[in-house]
């Protein structure tokens, strides 16, 4: 069968919250919609559990609990960044449910996020998901708009 | 190499972080962070990311290179500079 020579490297990003994804360059903050972090999509949340997008190993959780570092199966270094500037909570608001050295299943629970703690400090939602080692991947398609936690957000092809 | 104190109170994050990492680009050399037994690779935002790096921090910086001596004085400066 022919299908032996077809390479399948399409991978997949799931949205790890219920919400609206949407292209990174939505995002108001430079460094992300600039892709200086690196290249994915946002999503701007209407659920308070952050699930983890891909199946692989935390390399780090920030001290504040705001962003997690993540490295897939498939060699992509994941960023998932929970709102604009909300390393100036400083934890408030935050809740972590894994540990750096964890391997993950895409689905698995990572974080939980109070939403009014982050209107009440006039801190933005919208939740980045970057791929930081973008020089990887060979082509990156967001699928924006509503989606339910663990619908595809994006597929890449490497 | 040199050895500077993060003055900026919550450290390296996104946003420092990345700017970060494109200061070190100008430069040809390889460019470490070190703290203590961890160290990164400071042209990478997944690296430096993964120190978790606080205010508060000691951190030495070092190059490998034709232009280290100059990456090292940039950096530093650029460092103990921040205040995001």
């Amino acid at each position: 069968m022919l299908n032996i020579f077809k390479k399948n490297t399409e991978k997949k990003l799931l949205a790890p919250c219920d919400g609206q994804v949407v292209s990174i360059d939505k995002v108001p903050d430079p460094v992300f919609a600039q892709k200086m972090v690196g290249d994915g999509f946002a999503i701007i949340p209407s659920s308070n559990d952050i699930l983890s997008p891909v199946d692989g190993e935390i390399i780090q959780v920030f001290p504040t609990f705001h962003a997690i570092c993540l490295k897939s199966v498939d060699g992509l270094e994941i960023i998932v960044h929970v709102g604009i500037d909300t390393v100036e909570l400083k934890g408030e608001g935050f809740t972590c449910h894994t540990e750096v050295g964890a391997t993950v299943k895409a689905g698995d629970k990572l974080l939980t996020f109070t939403p009014e703690v982050l209107e009440a400090h006039g801190k933005n939602p919208i939740t980045p998901v970057v791929i930081t080692n973008q020089e990887i991947l060979k082509s990156i398609t967001v699928l924006s708009g509503t989606v339910a936690a663990k619908d595809v957000a994006v597929t890449i092809s490497l | 190499m040199k050895e500077i104190k993060i003055n900026n109170p919550t450290g390296l994050h996104a946003r420092p972080a990345s700017q970060l990492v494109m200061e070190c680009k100008k430069f040809e050399s390889e460019i470490t962070l070190l703290r203590g037994e961890q160290s990164a690779n400071a042209k990478s935002i997944m690296s430096i990311m993964a120190m978790a790096i606080t205010g508060g921090d000691m951190i030495e910086i070092s190059a490998d290179g034709p232009d280290a001596d100059a990456a090292v004085d940039a950096i530093a400066s650029f460092l103990e500079a921040l205040e995001d």
